[in-house]
């Protein structure tokens, strides 16, 4: 267990074995996409946003989906969630159909999307209340997730009385308090300035790293991608497809410093190469209005 | 000569102070001029003495506590089918689809011009008063809801299911609240319809009740007492919808 993240909450309601244990056989939160394609309207104004796309993601994974803007990262991800249902191809998750959101895939959105009526803890136990749990327990959870966001001491309050990055918080402790096998995660860090967005994305991996939930974030940031993922996953823009898969060796835990390192700049490189090409190609495309 | 910016502000406050003394002294002036007659336009010492009267040796509070339960009755029974309604018509397209074309076609009726037949079903029955007063509620705070429910924010929705909210718990843990602030704006104005649904229920036929009395005052001829009765059915609104105010604020403490 990592000695700086004092792990309050798994002594309720999670497992959470050390991540260098190996491969998770068993473990929750095995993501197969098969051949998935997805198109938004119908005849002659319908549009192909994700095509023959193809993704396995196992369980503890964290991994990154990134790509020029339009290129359907969103909407891969609003299909795993069960937002969308596939046109073609399947989502599962543990080996189920993915046809309607739950409970089991937590999902962290750009706006921090709190409920404003409730209490900063309120919305925090809102999950461990709807799976069944006692007022109690439920606010208990909620107070230990709470902690690990380093917000305990704001449980009182409600979300406008927060800053942007604290709202984001809070709804990152909501979604991981029904502890689900996925997280989801759509730009989280997106409307944040810099320096919040660096503090939010270290303490994403120390949560990670205790928790063992596979994570599935979306970005279009490729030194965030880079810094959080097992894996990079670079999509392609009309229709969205996988360009490239690319696995991120780089030691863990990992500090912001790893940005400098040399492996870091080389596997930016080849990132951005694959995204500029891409968002060249939309920009071309958009221009002859295809 | 220019004024400070003091002075400005002891002049704004000196026009709130006098609105009400100017606008009871310029009116009993103008009564006791001659210039109208005093039977028909008393001035406010007399309908102040009418309303004395009324209190002490007439049915006053016999009167006010009909009319504001016939509003009570109606305006939270109407606001809870309303609610509820809208609620689901806003959430169900089945349920719109069922409703809402009748709704649409029964909203734009005038209250008023319902109360022949209202008499015709109920009687003079305090049931009629209270169906008015329902019917003047029921379709605005309807509207409200429905369009409330329509408006919160999908992404609140989406994150209630991610949260493994179910269908049913959706209405009181999201949709109710969500829509809060858009039913509380038809509520307030539901409070001014509950009222003027009213008076139309007591001028159509009842034995007691504030408009009634003022209605009955005017056969008589006692003027100040029906402008007694205005003052004071003005009275009661203003405070009602004072009252609403404040209970709207503390009901969406979030915005």
């Amino acid at each position: 267990m990592n000695p700086e993240m004092p792990m309050t909450a798994n002594q309720v309601t999670l497992n959470s074995p050390n991540r260098n244990d190996g491969p998770m056989v068993g473990q929750p939160g095995y993501i197969a996409i098969e051949q998935l394609s997805i198109a938004f309207g119908s005849g002659k104004q319908s549009f192909l946003a994700v095509e023959n796309f193809s993704l396995e993601i196992y369980p503890g994974e964290f991994v990154c989906l990134i790509g020029p803007s339009g290129c359907g990262k969103s909407t891969v991800l609003n299909s795993i969630a069960g937002f969308i249902a596939p046109t073609q191809g399947t989502v599962s998750v543990d080996n189920r159909l993915i046809d309607c959101p739950g409970g089991d895939r937590g999902m962290v959105f750009q706006q921090p999307s709190l409920f404003p009526w409730k209490t900063v803890l309120g919305n925090v136990a809102h999950g461990p209340l709807m799976a069944g749990n006692s007022k109690a327990i439920a606010y208990r959870i909620a107070q230990n997730f709470l902690e690990m966001v380093g917000l305990v001491k704001f449980a009182k309050h409600y979300p406008m009385m927060l800053s942007g990055g604290m709202q984001q918080r809070v709804a990152i402790a909501r979604a991981l308090a029904n502890s689900p096998p996925v997280l989801l995660m759509d730009e989280p860090f997106g409307a944040l300035d810099a320096q919040t967005r660096f503090m939010m994305q270290e303490n994403l991996l120390k949560l990670w790293e205790d928790l063992k939930t596979t994570v599935v974030f979306v970005t279009h940031d490729i030194d965030e991608a880079i810094f959080l993922a097992d894996r990079v996953v670079v999509m392609s823009a009309n229709p969205g497809q996988i360009l490239k898969d690319i696995s991120i060796s780089l030691p863990r835990p990992r500090a912001i410093e790893i940005l400098l390192d040399q492996n870091f700049a080389i596997l930016k490189k080849d990132c951005f190469d694959l995204i500029r090409q891409e968002s060249l190609l939309a920009f071309e495309q958009q221009k002859k209005g295809t | 000569m220019g004024i400070s910016k003091h002075q400005q502000q002891l002049l704004n406050r000196w026009a709130l102070i006098l609105s009400m003394p100017l606008f009871f002294g310029g009116w009993e002036i103008i009564s006791r001029s001659g210039v109208v007659n005093p039977v028909l336009f008393p001035p406010p010492t007399l309908v102040a003495l009418a309303l004395y009267k009324w209190a002490t040796q007439g049915p006053l509070l016999i009167d006010i506590a009909m009319s504001l339960s016939r509003v009570l009755v109606g305006f939270i029974s109407g606001a809870i089918a309303g609610i509820l309604v809208g609620i689901l018509t806003g959430r169900y397209q089945f349920i719109a689809n069922l409703l809402t074309p009748v709704f649409q076609l029964l909203r734009p009726i005038p209250p008023i011009a319902i109360v022949p037949i209202v008499i015709l079903w109920f009687g003079l029955s305090e049931l009629g008063k209270w169906f008015l007063v329902f019917w003047g509620v029921f379709f605005t705070v309807w509207i409200a809801a429905h369009l409330g429910v329509q408006r919160v924010d999908k992404t609140l929705i989406r994150a209630a299911q991610c949260l493994g909210t179910p269908e049913q718990k959706m209405l009181p843990e999201v949709l109710l609240p969500g829509s809060f602030p858009y039913i509380l704006v038809g509520l307030r104005t539901s409070v001014s319809i509950s009222f003027y649904t009213l008076v139309a229920a007591e001028l159509a036929g009842t034995f007691s009740g504030i408009a009634y009395r003022i209605d009955i005052a005017q056969q008589n001829l006692q003027v100040g007492q029906s402008l007694g009765g205005l003052i004071i059915l003005g009275l009661i609104s203003a405070i009602a919808d004072k009252a609403f105010g404040a209970f709207s604020k503390k009901m969406v403490w979030w915005s």
